[in-house]
């Protein structure tokens, strides 16, 4: 991982912060192991002769080297936490900035749920190679070589050796077993949200359980999920009962070898008693450091998969480009389209085939079709979020293509037909596509879209919460909201409603209507409205009719009622005379 | 904190009572680890003091010293081993006791219950708050025990072995403690800074891929770059505060410790010149002032454990103190589930607040196979009617009858069993389309489950799934369109075979195709059964054997629709208000 540019260039950034880090790092594990050789130099005093001063002097001594060895660790510590936070934060801003250039293919093919665990576990993960990792392979490199440098120079070599052997398992015990408890409480983790999941979708449907006595089935699905809690966590708590284990027992091995090793060479004289002493100090010493290298490996494995998802995510390119010298949007557009045909990528079939038909600045084009007829697809096309063929589609003489998306979207005011809202004030939602707030723009704007009244009427007003996705209004007010939201861009010059009435009621649907023919005389605001429901387009123009993507009808709508077996004149009397005889 | 302790913890020990004696196990399990850890630095001064300490060379003593320790090592380990495994055991299934009996209850509960208590508040009892409540038997319990008795027994061997230097040695202890108390709020408050921060940063990133396409169709990519940075970096802010109490506070015990140390050494240095102590016991004291750190810092970790698991606990006992509002008769009455349905409402009033009638004296009553209509404006009291025929309410005054039997004389259970209610919102639960038909119930066949979709017209599309009636379906589903949704629910209710079908009508969004589709499922579904529609399109009821139009919780007029309309009243005044009606003037 340490040769991807992300890093690279941060490091060379930071290089002196790092640099100071080392050093700091370095000298307090010199320093910490200085410590046992005070106690042993101490304890040989006792036996060559000791006065009050000495042992004043090594207390001292120890004193001294714990607070130098605390204030640079501490440091070090700190510097490098500190720049791999500054490095995370850098890191998820590259991500969201990328994620605003990607069109809307791109979060189709990968869920809102996948893009985000990117931000939640990948870049947390690379921060901790950055912090932790760093600063543990700091810790552990020094005091290890530290540490070995004074048991094999102060004391004896082959003690050394010895007592090392069963130690030098540990990284071993933890790159084995290490991963393995992560992957089980990742398990443990998936089980509990399971849970979480069945018990949400129980209590959002709990009056479809109750009125069909259903209670007795959904304890029993609860069940199985706690007891799959059950089973994962006790086999993560017997793979971590293990692990805790094994280090002490390893660590136990080498003590008991120094033990009878070292108390052998003290009896023969080969090493002093303080040396001894010193020794079973260092010994306890050097657990940490190679339990933190078997650490560091597990923690670089998964940082440079989490890494390397990152770049491949960074690589992910914008389909659609700009040209580089834009035309600029005509003052009064019409929108013309010559013979359309458009399939996605990855699909067989066209979504949209030969579809020719002109909207002349200020007039009004009414699209019907089923789900999955192409309607939406027309929709993004205009939006340029999909890229026509050249010569397909042009705004004002202009082929779309040659127009900036920039400029385009500047001049298009859009009702998507999910009207997503965002959680913050309902003023704010308005008041979206402008730069900077304009309280009278926005009042005017919800004015026009007939929710004025129902949000003056709200508890706080323009400044009232509309919850995640809009879930504090009610599906009909989520709409005004969002056609207000387009009428709020006053020098829109298209604007487009993709299905964005249906759940008005109709006394409101035609006031909206109403409100929209008005500003389409003042403004020669070329509209298109999109809808299931045919009182949306008694105002219309023309009317498309799209079938399986192609243009099965096109005329006015009397010409289409006129037309009898025609799809428009049939949906028109269902919608009129109702359905079925029951009873 | 006062309010909450005692009564809580009380609750608590009461789900660990069958394991009282696998709890008494664990605590002697957890003795012989700590003897053991105590015991190990205690070789090690024996080693010094009797055999280094002498001139003539021995061998064997060390050796057996070393086995010793390699043995009371071992002991350690399986001791603790089995008592981490017991406590787990033990913390587990009473945390699964608990969530089962929770969830439970929380079915149990009324449908006032649900509309007026947030679900996501039980969905925190249900997930959070019962593994706070296992932090508790897991942490909390086994610390006090751990962690307390090697403080005791490292005190205990620092006094036996020289009860001066012990005495000033245990100074260490208050400031160990006072350390982690001053430090304790900072951590935990910079903790929650950081927590509270990053998850109002992932809710906006969340917020915003979801909104993508509204953000870049706006052309606000840089106001929304802007908003995540103003979001970023007080989080990044946040997270090396975090660190930096970290460090302190780690580095402040470290220091500490070293400390201890040198004090230990010039304390214990005096006392072995002047041959108060011998020198192993100054290796011992060495040791044994380093073992206080950790098992003191964990206990005052698990304090906030404690209070976290208490105000848990005390969360999940409110949900499951609630009585469920709706209690079965003592001696209720068996319905004959084959009987012919028959409806009647008499005199019925309900209302939440006397102030607000909801129901004004209802009477009306509906004979076997009967097709019934119900219209009316928002706000009229349609709804009401519904979830008082299904008793997820009981009526103020007057009564209602199944088959002749008030329902209130029956378990609820057999009530459900004989009425279905298709709702608006169709829900969906993440499984096969099978499992949605069947509602999970394993006495359902395949054979059943297609019969009830081929009778409602639900197979068609289902066919032409890519996996049939194996297709997974989640609850917000974007892959079924609502005329699809409804007809899964329609073949839910064959399934369930009721006497009485209620159908609160779906309205928006259903294309023309589907809905024809929907209606002749209806068509289906309605025959041979009672049926009570709830129509908010006029069209659907317009062949109803009666009407009843209700304005301000009260039936206004009733009829079938020929007669309706000559009446020139409410109904043939929303006739004409309908959209349709506009909609033919408009294009004739």
């Amino acid at each position: 991982m340490w040769k991807q540019p992300l890093v690279t260039d941060f490091f060379k950034k930071y290089r002196w912060d790092y640099v100071m880090a080392v050093v700091a790092v370095g000298i307090s594990k010199i320093i910490q192991v200085q410590i046992p050789n005070i106690i042993g130099n101490l304890i040989n005093q006792f036996r060559l002769g000791i006065t009050v001063r000495l042992i004043q002097h090594y207390a001292g001594e120890l004193a001294v080297v714990s607070i130098g060895y605390v204030l640079l660790f501490g440091l070090g510590q700190f510097t490098v936490g500190k720049l791999a936070r500054i490095f995370e934060a850098h890191l998820r801003q590259r991500l969201f900035s990328h994620w605003e250039l990607l069109e809307v293919q791109y979060f189709q093919k990968h869920t809102v749920g996948d893009l985000l665990s990117h931000v939640l576990n990948d870049v947390p993960t690379v921060r901790q190679a950055m912090a932790g990792g760093i600063s543990q392979i700091l810790q552990a490199a020094f005091l290890f070589l530290a540490t070995l440098a004074m048991t094999v120079t102060k004391i004896n070599w082959i003690l050394t050796a010895a007592s090392l052997i069963p130690l030098l398992l540990i990284p071993v015990v933890v790159v084995r077993i290490g991963p393995k408890i992560r992957r089980q409480s990742r398990l443990v983790q998936e089980a509990l949200s399971e849970m979480s999941d069945l018990a949400e979708e129980s209590l959002q449907s709990i009056r479809l359980i109750k009125s069909t006595a259903n209670e007795p089935i959904e304890t029993q699905r609860f069940t199985r999920k706690t007891d799959l809690i059950y089973d994962r966590s006790m086999d993560l708590v017997r793979l971590n009962t293990t692990f805790q284990a094994l280090i002490p027992l390893l660590t136990g091995i080498s003590f008991a070898i120094a033990l009878v090793f070292g108390g052998e060479l003290t009896l023969t004289h080969k090493i002093s008693l303080g040396a001894f002493v010193a020794f079973t100090v260092y010994l306890s010493m050097l657990v940490r450091p190679l339990m933190q290298f078997g650490n560091v490996i597990n923690i670089f494995q998964n940082s440079s998969a989490s890494l390397s998802r990152i770049e491949t995510l960074l690589k992910a390119k914008p389909q659609i480009t700009d040209p580089a010298s834009p035309q600029s949007m005509p003052s009064f557009p019409s929108v013309t389209i010559q013979d359309l045909t458009f399939k996605y990528p990855h699909s067989t079939k066209p979504a949209l085939q030969h579809i020719t038909l002109k909207i002349p600045a200020g007039s009004t084009l009414g699209i019907v079709g089923h789900t999955g007829a192409g309607k939406t697809t027309l929709c993004s096309l205009l939006l340029r979020e999909l890229d026509p063929d050249p010569g397909a589609i042009f705004i004002g003489g202009v082929d779309i293509r040659d127009l900036s998306r920039a400029d385009l979207r500047d001049h298009v005011a859009y009702v998507p037909q999910e009207g997503f809202l965002f959680s913050f004030p309902v003023g704010d939602n308005i008041g979206f596509p402008l730069t900077d707030s304009n309280p009278a723009l926005v009042t005017e704007a919800a004015h026009k879209a007939r929710i004025l009244t129902t949000i003056q009427n709200m508890p706080r007003g323009f400044a009232t919460i509309v919850g995640e996705r809009g879930i504090n209004l009610s599906g009909g007010q989520r709409q005004r909201v969002a056609i207000a939201r387009a009428l709020v861009k006053i020098d829109a010059k298209i604007l487009i409603l993709d299905d964005s009435l249906s759940a008005v009621d109709s006394g409101t649907e035609s006031s909206i209507l109403a409100a929209l023919q008005e500003l389409r005389q003042k403004n020669q605001t070329t509209t298109i409205i999109i809808s299931h429901r045919l009182s949306s387009l008694r105002d219309v123009d023309h009317i498309l009719v799209l079938e399986d993507g192609m243009m099965a009808e096109y005329g006015t709508p009397k010409d289409l009622l006129s037309r009898l077996g025609g799809l428009y004149s049939h949906l028109y009397h269902i919608q009129t005379q109702g359905g079925a005889h029951l009873g | 904190m006062a309010k909450t302790s005692g009564n809580p913890l009380r609750e608590l020990m009461i789900y660990a009572k069958p394991y009282r004696i696998l709890f008494v196990g664990i605590i002697g399990l957890v003795v012989i680890y700590n003897l053991t850890q105590v015991i190990q630095p205690y070789l090690v001064k024996v080693a010094i003091d009797r055999y280094l300490l002498v001139h003539q060379a021995h061998l064997g003593p060390i050796a057996e010293i070393g086995i010793a320790y390699l043995m009371i090592t071992l002991i350690g380990l399986v001791a603790n081993l089995f008592q981490t495994r017991l406590v787990a055991f033990a913390g587990q299934k009473i945390v699964r006791e608990i969530r089962i009996e929770l969830f439970t209850h929380i079915e149990s509960l009324s449908m006032k219950y649900f509309e007026t208590h947030d679900t996501g508040r039980l969905l925190t009892n249900v997930s959070s708050d019962t593994t706070r409540i296992s932090q508790f038997f897991t942490q909390f319990l086994l610390s006090v025990i751990r962690d307390g008795l090697t403080i005791v027994l490292v005190m205990g061997a620092m006094l036996i072995l020289n009860w001066k230097l012990g005495l000033m040695a245990t100074i260490v202890v208050p400031i160990i403690v006072v350390i982690s108390v001053v430090f304790r709020p900072h951590l935990r408050q910079s903790y929650n800074t950081t927590r509270s921060r990053l998850s109002r940063l992932i809710g906006f990133v969340a917020e915003n891929l979801t909104g993508m396409r509204v953000v870049q169709v706006f052309h606000q990519e840089q106001k929304q770059l802007h908003a995540f940075n103003n979001l970023n970096y007080p989080y990044q802010d946040a997270s090396i505060t975090e660190y930096k109490w970290d460090i302190l506070f780690n580095r402040s015990f470290d220091l500490l410790g070293n400390l201890a140390v040198a004090f230990v050494a010039w304390l214990g240095g005096l006392a072995v010149m002047h041959h108060a102590i011998q020198l192993g016991v100054l290796y011992a004291f060495i040791s044994y002032i380093q073992q206080f750190f950790s098992p003191i810092n964990s206990l005052t970790q698990n304090w906030n454990t404690l209070q976290s698991s208490m105000i848990s606990a005390e969360r999940v006992n409110n949900v499951l103190a609630t009585p469920p509002a709706l209690s079965d008769p003592q001696y209720p009455i068996d319905p004959d589930p084959i009987g012919p349905g028959a409806i009647a409402f008499e005199h019925v009033i309900f209302h939440y607040d006397p102030a607000q009638p909801v129901l004004q004296n209802i009477s009306f009553s509906v004979k076997p196979g009967q097709f019934i209509g119900i219209a009316g404006e928002t706000g009229a009291g349609k709804s009401t009617l519904i979830s008082l025929l299904g008793r997820f309410y009981d009526v103020v005054e007057g009564r209602i009858q199944v088959d002749g039997v008030d329902i209130r004389e029956m378990r609820q259970s057999d009530l459900h069993r004989l009425i279905a209610v298709v709702q608006q919102e169709v829900h969906l639960y993440s499984g096969t389309i099978a499992d949605n038909i069947r509602l999970f119930r394993n006495d359902v066949t395949m054979e059943q489950i297609e019969g009830a979709a081929v009778a409602t017209g639900a197979d068609t599309f289902i066919r032409n799934l890519p996996n049939g009636y194996n297709t997974w379906l989640t609850p917000r589903g974007s892959n079924l369109s609502a005329g699809q949704r409804q007809l899964l629910a329609f073949a839910r209710t064959v399934v369930l075979n009721p006497k009485i079908l209620v159908l609160d009508e779906a309205t928006a969004n259903i294309d023309a195709v589907t809905e024809m589709a929907v209606q002749a499922g209806l068509v289906k579904i309605a025959a041979n059964r009672t049926t009570i529609v709830i129509a908010h399109r006029l069209s659907t009821i317009r062949y109803a054997d009666c009407i009843y139009v209700m304005h301000d919780g009260q039936i206004v007029e009733r009829g079938n629709h020929d007669q309706l309309m000559g009446l020139h009243g409410r109904y043939s005044e929303m006739i004409q208000k309908a959209s349709i009606t506009n909609q033919s003037e408009q294009l004739a």
